[in-house]
């Protein structure tokens, strides 16, 4: 009778142990521990505010995610500014330069649609939700905000008319796959923009606190340009007045900011360390893209601002007049690959009528001397004479515009190789294209006056020589942006944008085989192959010639 | 006089043991001495009378001593039993004949010879069917399993140098696929008959001693298992449902199997090198490179004086004739050792197992280390007789510490480089002009960094049995496991003294750890009706959980480099990351056997899973499965076929499942980054997951026909199979426009279909009292083929759209290489299109339409991911005491993408001091039609190069040596042998890289060894 109400205790433990399992509800129920999810996020103003910065670090992206010179640089090279400056081949030659297979034409695409829009479209969606309208403290800060995400779509829709012409216009968020995706006009994504723009015109704050965020005049900025492209040049006109006319800008024109000790001027100023955003007195800038050195998010994906990185010279490689190194790093000239290689339209060409009065062609914003700076040479110190081989005037040592300089990181000092990245702030837009673009503008319109004081404007402040009306040409306004942007605008896009790739790079590459394999179909870029592939149910139509 | 003598040394001696002599009818036992002694005095007499004499030895098998091996004189019928340490005694003439007999073992003749002393070793006699095979939720003896399992018994491979039991899985059996990455330490991938899954995992399920295993198999030491089993059809894989889809392999540990308390020690030592070193340039071929590279360029160069094409370091070397090989430079002596030794036993009413083991590996390359401690406890105890209480208990942790050299940074060295510094530190950069992370050196981390890096399992199931009192073949079994895995990955980068101005240091230390446990109850019902009607039914209900959990804490630019990871709150930059995630499943079962006259077969098998990480929408899958099997050779018309020892055979259907993906797959996820504005840092969020409410399980149907024969007395078996795997609602990570803001999404789509044949044939070649030769031969095909996909047809050509992106196409296999086909080099004086120049690579334009692109003229070019053949042959031969064997292993018919092949490494600047693999280049003056010229890149048109995987490989051969029972008496032992191995040693391949069997981490070399080891027990 004892071992059978033990057997009988043992039992009942035993059928607890299986219905005590079935009893335990939501077991199977799956919540992240350790992620967000996109509806759990975007339910308060500190939400929105988290993809916000989300977005500001992809548009950062453009530049710090996929570093050289075939991404973010393939703006400048191989364009009439800049050409490749190490030996590449293979890149030198248009035909294997653009193929729908080539990295950078997939890097961009895929920056766009999976980085930008996608962070857009949320912000834009959700803001919207009739389930979330309680959550925002006035209608004009939800304005704000979809304003601010509307200004990157446009700013990305733009990027891509640029480059691949007509594009699919990127209007939502998908919950589902979709594969029959068709290509808008080039027209109908410009005009997509433009609508985005004038949203954001209206609801975008003047000024903000946070700096890097987006102002009333970024909108209006790219609004004009994006008014050019479309033809709608009183309306590009219209645009730029809203800028120049705020009050709030200005073309610098003394010293300021942090480095008023050491030699420059107004021009250098704002290509110094910590001397881009509006705080640092900088006033003529609009929108920058920010770094930072050893703070979390400051350093992009590869570790900060490589402009020096990619444009300058490969100095290290360079011998004396007897076969040694003549060069060791120093933190003044940084770390150049020579990737990105000026062009002598650009280092002597343009300066040819105000070569010693042009500020922009000062010692402070052009360096046309180095010195042999290995101690261990006999020629330390001394003047680098001319060089007369291909690969060290190409690659190892060549004049350069001083913008691309800043302070070397801390990490980027210590990194394996100094890699020659800076953390110095990018500006994206300035007053001074603000007034090339309005120039721009009235001379498309025919009224050439109004053109060339908008370029005399910018010319003053450099100290040119200021041009009549009868000097405005379309080939003219390309030359004031080269030397008052250079490495600032992305090139590329601005000569597709007015239809003037191919036909500057045939005249103004220094290297052959680019200047005479570019063909007239390289004005766009192809669509990428991974794309047309993964859309399966319809034809992501691919642009001629490719 | 002597007989007697002898006689009497067998009263005095003997009269303790347990048996002693015996007639037909008579057994005498020693302890009953008082009465027998007489009798066996008798006898004795009476047989010495007759000129008879004491015939003594010891019969063992190869575990040990066996007791009750009965002992026949031929002629006069007299009998004798061995005791219990295997001695037996009897009374024979020399040049009689004695016969030893004993159930499941082969029966052995031996004439007397004058020594009087007879040794035997029984070889087992078990048939291959009638051994216990483990089946999931119990044991089946192999004459009664319906589905498809194969048994690895682990004793085949003891004498090869194995630390990992997956290794004894390769080529040995039929339709697994065992592929080893070559890294000590690092077990490699198993795939069981043919990849089903397009994303899912397609590793098969491992259960360790019938719990899910989720550790890695690296933690298990090889000789603490007795043996493996795969599960490979749907009926035998049923049990474990929607884990079940890519197999299962059920691994058992050892347990104990003498009442004598048994030692056992193992232990072996050997030495590695390379199979194949990758071809570097030579220095003269080095010199060649570049100046074609400075012709193709244009750039200026003098033939004659190398300062004029190569950088001011290496032409100071090149002056000094100072060459290096970088792989000189980073290779170490490769070795293994390994030992480990167990205590096992068993009583009335405890079995135990207990073992301790090393296993230290040191790979080709610097610091590539791995070593591993292990112990096991294998404990049970039968309480009562209702009840008993055990555990399988397992703890290990490997030691995987160490920066090993950069393998491509290594590849690329110029051999002319300064590797170290004055100080003998190596340097930053071999050519200190030449700077960047690629061209770093590669013994640069390695001198300056230092890693720790932990991998600790503690496995522990806890069982009880009850026999439930009062109903005849009722058991009830809990099974509870805990399962505690931990990483521990801590690395240092020391300060750099030789950089002026920079601290380099860094330092970081991830703890990750995993729980996960399983709870089992398991019912379980034998029972016959009548005489011909046998019942087992099994019902089980668990659940289970498996989370994990990390945390990394890094820490830049450290004041004070010496405390290493040790203290990171001296980096001056500190981050902090971590994160969490859980599976939670739960499961029932219910499987019923049932035999029919005991040879017709028949079992029933569904279960029901449920599984957090698919959409609430479908989060349970109920799977069932049926088999019938046939033992025909047991019907009466095939009685009269002498030859045929068993045929049977087998048939089955069923569905499995596979659920392996990743956790919140179905759910949509967002990401964090982090930007800053001024210098404020903000967090940042971006979706990062497209939602599925519908995402579920992959489900595959098998259908599986088997026939095993056994023929002329066990000299030939085998067993033949066929199958048939539909896999439906496939776990896709499907590539999608990234036009829709993602690249891919987990969905479920399409069918993919496997059709395979396997054949697996044991012989025993030559059977002679010394020599026997035996081979055994497996073989499998397996035909793999997507059936569907997306069920669209948007070019409206009438058939199914292939999907190109993910390059899935229909009727072809899972892996496949699409590209453009290669045809030749063009040469000077052929047509080129435009950007083209004499030396590129020429593809065929299969169109016709004059030009090559993308949209017409890619193709299907070849089959990867598994290949079409596998095959392995084992032969063993045994010559007295030696035992020799030699096993052959094979993939045929598959291709891989080789892009060393290309010149890419250097697009952007070609004439950079970098060295290369020398499959040679086009020149004006060799016009080769198979190598471009050193100007083409592969980019142009975005394809791969690709190389032939077919291998056959030489893989093990033993030479095996087991000291005479004589000295193993002696000594007391219960056997002794030692062996020499060599692995790896001959490769027969096309294949250009180190190792077509492994290719994914193709850089590191595959080693050969070869292996001295001794086997003790006692």
């Amino acid at each position: 009778m004892k071992t059978l109400n033990r057997i009988k205790r043992q039992l009942y433990i035993v059928v607890l142990l299986i219905v005590g399992q079935s009893c335990s509800s939501g077991f199977l129920d799956e919540v992240p521990l350790s992620d967000y999810s996109t509806v759990g996020v975007l339910t308060s103003e500190t939400g929105f505010e988290a993809y916000m910065t989300g977005l500001h670090k992809a548009a950062r992206d453009e530049m710090a995610a996929r570093d050289g010179g075939r991404y973010f640089y393939i703006m400048a090279s191989a364009t009439d500014v800049a050409d490749f400056g190490i030996t590449a081949l293979h890149s030198v030659d248009y035909n294997n330069l653009l193929t729908p297979a080539a990295a950078h034409v997939r890097q961009v695409w895929d920056w766009a649609y999976q980085d930008m829009f996608p962070l857009a479209n949320t912000i834009i969606s959700y803001a919207d939700d009739p389930d979330l309208a309680d959550i925002w403290s006035s209608v004009e800060h939800k304005n704000a905000m979809i304003a601010e995400a509307k200004f990157f779509r446009a700013y990305t829709h733009n990027v891509l008319a640029n480059l691949y012409g007509g594009v699919p216009i990127a209007d939502t968020i998908y919950m589902t796959p979709k594969t029959d995706f068709l290509r808008n006009t080039r027209e109908e994504v410009l005009q997509y923009a433009r609508a985005d723009l004038e949203f954001a015109s209206q609801w975008l704050p003047t000024t903000v606190e946070q700096q890097g965020r987006i102002v009333k005049a970024a909108a209006d900025h790219l609004l004009t340009e994006v008014c050019i492209s479309l033809g709608e040049y009183d309306l590009a006109v219209a645009s730029a007045d809203k800028v120049i006319n705020s009050g709030l800008y200005q073309l610098m024109t003394e010293r300021f900011g942090a480095k008023l000790a050491e030699p420059g001027d107004a021009f250098s100023d704002m290509f110094r360390d910590g001397n881009q955003n509006r705080n640092s007195g900088n006033l003529e800038s609009i929108y920058v893209w920010q770094f930072e050195d050893m703070t979390p998010g400051g350093q992009g994906g590869s570790n900060g601002n490589n402009r020096l990185r990619n444009w300058g010279p490969w100095i290290q490689r360079l011998t004396d007049p007897n076969g040694q190194a003549g060069m060791v790093r120093v933190d003044s000239l940084g770390t150049g690959t020579g990737q990105v290689r000026p062009t002598n339209y650009f280092l002597y060409d343009v300066w040819q009528d105000s070569w010693h009065n042009d500020m922009r062609n000062s010692v402070h914003n052009m360096r046309r001397v180095f010195h042999y700076t290995n101690p261990a040479s006999a020629y330390f110190g001394q003047v680098v004479e001319p060089k007369t081989n291909p690969v060290d005037t190409m690659q190892n040592i060549y004049p350069y515009p001083r913008k691309i300089e800043g302070d070397v990181g801390t990490l980027t000092h210590t990194s394996s190789a100094w890699s020659g990245r800076t953390y110095q702030d990018f500006i994206v837009y300035r007053l001074a294209e603000t007034y090339l673009l309005r120039a721009e503008a009235h001379f498309r319109m025919g009224d050439l006056q109004h053109a060339a004081d908008d370029i005399n404007v910018v010319r003053n402040r450099a100290n040119a020589t200021p041009i009549g009306a009868s000097d405005v040409t379309e080939d003219f306004i390309l030359d004031e942006r080269a030397r008052e942007l250079i490495t600032e605008e992305p090139r590329r896009r601005t000569l597709v944008r007015m239809g003037r790739l191919v036909d500057r790079v045939r005249r103004y590459s220094i290297r052959e085989i680019t200047a005479n394999s570019i063909q007239e179909h390289h004005q766009w870029w192809p669509i990428p192959q991974s794309a047309i592939d993964a859309n399966s149910s319809a034809r992501l139509e691919q642009n001629l010639g490719y | 006089m002597l007989k007697r003598k002898s006689g009497a040394n067998l009263l005095k001696k003997d009269t303790n043991q347990n048996v002693i002599v015996m007639s037909k009818t008579l057994i005498m036992y020693g302890n009953q001495r008082p009465l027998y002694l007489a009798f066996a005095i008798i006898l004795l007499t009476m047989t010495s009378a007759l000129g008879q004499q004491s015939v003594t030895g010891v019969v063992r098998d190869i575990e040990g001593q066996l007791a009750g091996v009965s002992i026949i004189v031929k002629r006069s019928n007299v009998q004798a039993i061995s005791n219990a340490e295997g001695r037996y005694r009897i009374l024979a003439d020399v040049g009689d004949t004695l016969v030893f007999r004993n159930v499941g073992y082969m029966e052995k003749e031996i004439v007397v010879p004058l020594s009087l002393t007879i040794d035997v070793v029984l070889a087992s006699a078990i048939s291959d069917l009638d051994e216990v095979v483990v089946v999931g939720y119990g044991t089946q003896t192999r004459r009664n399993v319906t589905g498809s399992v194969s048994k690895v018994d682990m004793a085949e491979t003891e004498n090869l140098p194995n630390t990992n039991v997956g290794q004894a899985l390769r080529g040995r059996v039929a339709g697994v696929q065992f592929t080893d990455n070559g890294r000590p330490g690092q077990s490699g991938s198993i795939l069981i008959r043919g990849p089903r899954s397009l994303s899912a995992g397609n590793s098969p399920l491992i259960v360790l001693d019938g719990i899910f295993f989720n550790g890695s198999l690296d933690n298990i030491n090889s000789n603490d298992i007795e043996s493996m089993e795969i599960l490979k059809d749907a009926s035998a894989a049923a049990i474990y449902g929607s884990r079940a889809a890519n197999g299962v392999i059920l691994i058992t540990s050892k347990r104990g199997k003498t009442e004598k308390p048994t030692v056992n020690v193992n232990t072996f030592y050997g030495l590695s090198d390379w199979v194949d070193r990758m071809q570097m340039l030579s220095p003269e071929r080095y010199l060649e490179k570049s100046m074609e590279i400075r012709r193709l360029e244009g750039v200026p160069f003098d033939p004659d004086d190398p300062t004029t094409y190569l950088t001011l370091t290496e032409a100071e070397n090149y002056r000094n004739g100072k060459v290096t090989d970088p792989f000189d430079m980073i290779s170490q002596q490769g070795r293994i050792f390994s030992a480990d030794a167990s205590l096992s036993g068993k009583s009335q009413s405890t079995n135990y197992y207990l073992s301790a083991s090393t296993a230290r590996e040191n790979g080709l390359v610097l610091d590539d280390n791995s070593y591993r401690t292990a112990f096991r406890v294998n404990l049970d105890n039968k309480i009562t007789d209702w009840l008993t209480l055990g555990t399988n208990t397992m703890f290990s942790e490997i030691d995987n510490s160490g920066v090993p050299p950069n393998l491509t940074r290594a590849q690329i060295k110029s051999p002319f480089g300064n590797w170290f510094r004055e100080d003998g530190s190596p340097a930053q950069f071999i050519l200190s002009e030449e700077e960047g992370a690629a061209t770093l050196n590669p013994l640069y981390d390695n001198y300056l960094a230092t890693s720790t890096n932990f991998r600790t399992n503690l496995f522990a199931n806890f069982y009880t049995i009850v026999d439930i009192p009062g109903i005849k073949g009722l058991t009830f079994r809990v099974n509870y496991s805990a399962n505690y895995r931990w990483i521990r990955d801590y690395q240092a980068q020391r300060n750099d003294p030789h950089l002026p101005n920079a601290n380099t240091s860094s330092a970081s230390k991830r703890n990750w750890k995993a729980h996960d446990w399983v709870l089992e109850n398991i019912l379980d019902y034998k029972f016959k009706l009548a005489d011909n009607h046998t019942f087992d039914i099994t019902l089980m209900y668990g659940a289970n959980e498996d989370s994990q959990e990390s945390t990394t804490a890094s820490a830049d630019q450290l004041e004070f480099d010496a405390f290493g990871y040790n203290r990171l709150n001296v980096g001056e930059l500190q981050t902090v990351s971590s994160s969490a995630q859980q599976v939670t499943g739960i499961s029932s079962m219910a499987r019923l056997n049932y035999r029919f006259k005991d040879r017709y077969l028949f079992t029933l098998t569904a279960r029901r899973d449920g599984s957090s990480v698919f959409a609430a929408n479908n989060k349970f899958a109920t799977l069932p499965s049926a088999a019938f099997a046939w033992i025909a050779s047991d019907e009466s018309f095939l009685q009269d076929v002498n030859f045929l020892d068993l045929l049977k055979i087998r048939t089955s259907y069923g569905v499995v499942g596979n659920q392996a993906i990743s956790p919140y797959q179905s759910v949509s996820l967002a990401s964090i980054t982090r930007y800053v504005y001024g210098d404020v840092s903000a967090l940042g969020i971006y979706p990062s997951n497209i939602a599925n409410d519908d995402l579920k399980w992959e489900t595959t149907y098998t259908t599986n026909l088997a026939a095993d024969f056994e023929l002329f007395k066990g000299r030939i078996g085998g067993t033949v199979e066929v199958y048939d795997m539909d896999t439906r609602d496939l776990l896709v990570e499907r590539t999608i426009p990234i036009m829709t803001g993602y690249s891919s999404i987990w969905t479920n789509l399409g069918r993919v279909n496997n059709r395979g044949v396997e054949f697996s044939l044991n012989t025993v070649n030559i059977r002679k009292e010394k020599f026997e030769w035996s081979s055994s031969f497996v073989f499998s095909h397996n035909r793999n083929k997507i059936v569907s996909l997306y069920g669209t047809d948007a070019d409206g050509d009438g058939r199914e759209d292939d999907d190109i992106s993910n390059r899935w196409f229909i009727g072809h296999p899972i892996t496949v290489f699409y590209d453009y086909v290669f045809d030749g080099i063009y040469q000077e004086g052929d047509e080129l299109p435009t950007g083209y120049q004499a030396g590129f690579a020429r593809f065929r334009d299969l169109n016709g339409d004059g030009q090559v692109e993308a949209e017409h003229d890619r193709t299907i070019v070849g089959q990867g991911g598994q290949p079409r053949y596998r095959w392995g042959i084992t032969n063993n031969f045994r010559y007295g005491n030696f035992d020799f064997s030699i096993f052959i292993n094979a993939m045929q018919g598959w291709i891989g993408t080789f892009n060393d092949m290309d010149f890419s490494f250097n697009s952007f600047s070609p004439m950079r001091p970098v060295n290369i693999f020398d499959f040679g280049w086009w020149t004006p003056e060799n016009q080769s039609n198979t190598r471009p010229s050193l100007a083409y890149r592969q980019s142009t048109l975005g394809h791969n190069w690709y190389s032939n995987r077919s291998f056959i490989r030489i893989q093990d051969i033993s030479l095996a040596y087991s000291f005479p029972s004589t000295f193993l008496t002696k000594h007391s032992l219960s056997n002794l042998s030692m062996f020499l191995s060599g692995k790896n040693l001959w490769t027969f391949t096309d294949w250009l890289g180190t190792n077509p069997e492994s290719i994914s981490a193709d850089r590191y070399p595959i080693a050969k060894s070869y292996t001295l080891g001794f086997r003790i027990g006692f």
